[in-house]
């Protein structure tokens, strides 16, 4: 059992990996989203494995997962919402180019 | 055991496949399906941990959220289909360092670490999903209900910054002039 526990925490860990890659690789807006997704897709894995080969019996465990689902739709809606307004108003959700944005 | 153990590895061997390719492919529509099929073997893995509300929900929100995230790239990318060979990423040496260092710490982490006793059993899929509901409804009833309260705000805050500043400027010169 511990060695499907091992399994999941790496298959974790890899996807946090390469969630972190596409956040800070890509220059689109869209592209870093979906590298937020597969790293937070990365931290859901751990908290399953977490909860069902180390404490079964407290369901705060699968309340976490809930809320990380809430936080992955809550970056979709906002994210759309702030690429809409840029695409608008510059024509473009290129990173590289909203440098007005610094402070 | 064996089972599930094959089961975990197979649809972790395919999220992490199907995620490497979401930032390999120059097409956005490939790209948007590659984080679809990397969500559902997520969920799959949920399923094969005998988490089946939780990844039944996962298959069925991702299903959705990466079809709408599909069709938002097809709108914003300049090349979507990938056909002009444009590289759409900066700092490669600093992201594969950051990333492979943060797979490197965790793994680290999960192999060095004690976990303790592992549960062989847990409850079935019923009495799985009624023990959540009463968490949801009793401990953890104010964090559900703050997330809930939160995605309102989220939507309305989204509709709010999406809707054009044009209109609302020419409405503002409309009630100015009369």
């Amino acid at each position: 059992m511990t060695v499907v526990l091992i399994v999941a925490l790496l298959t974790g860990a890899i996807l946090f990996g390469i969630g972190v890659y596409g956040a800070l690789s890509q220059t689109n807006l869209v592209m870093i989203m979906m590298g937020v997704e597969v790293m937070l897709a990365g931290a859901m894995v751990n908290l399953v494995a977490f909860w069902r080969f180390l404490h079964p019996e407290a369901y705060s465990g699968q309340m976490f997962v809930l809320v990380v689902m809430t936080v992955m739709a809550l970056e979709m809606a906002v994210g759309f919402g702030v690429a809409i307004a840029r695409f608008r108003a510059k024509g473009s959700v290129e990173m590289e180019e909203a440098e007005d944005l610094k402070g | 055991m064996y089972a599930q153990a094959f089961f975990v590895a197979v649809f972790g061997l395919a999220a992490i496949g199907f995620g490497v390719v979401v930032f390999r492919t120059s097409s956005m529509v490939r790209s948007a399906l590659a984080l679809l099929f990397s969500q559902t073997a997520v969920g799959c893995m949920f399923l094969a941990m005998q988490t089946e509300f939780l990844g039944v929900l996962q298959i069925m929100m991702m299903a959705t959220e990466m079809s709408i995230m599909a069709i938002f790239m097809v709108m914003f990318m300049m090349d979507p289909g990938g056909l002009g060979g444009m590289d759409m990423s900066h700092q490669k040496r600093f992201s594969i360092g950051a990333g492979v260092s943060a797979a490197v710490v965790a793994i680290a982490v999960a192999l060095l670490s004690d976990w303790g006793p592992v549960a062989e059993q847990v409850p079935d899929a019923e009495a799985q999903t009624r023990a959540l509901g009463m968490e949801l409804l009793g401990r953890s009833m104010m964090i559900f209900e703050t997330a809930g309260i939160t995605i309102l705000t989220a939507m309305i805050a989204a509709t709010a910054v999406a809707i054009p500043v044009k209109n609302l400027a020419s409405k503002d010169n409309k009630e100015a002039s009369e």
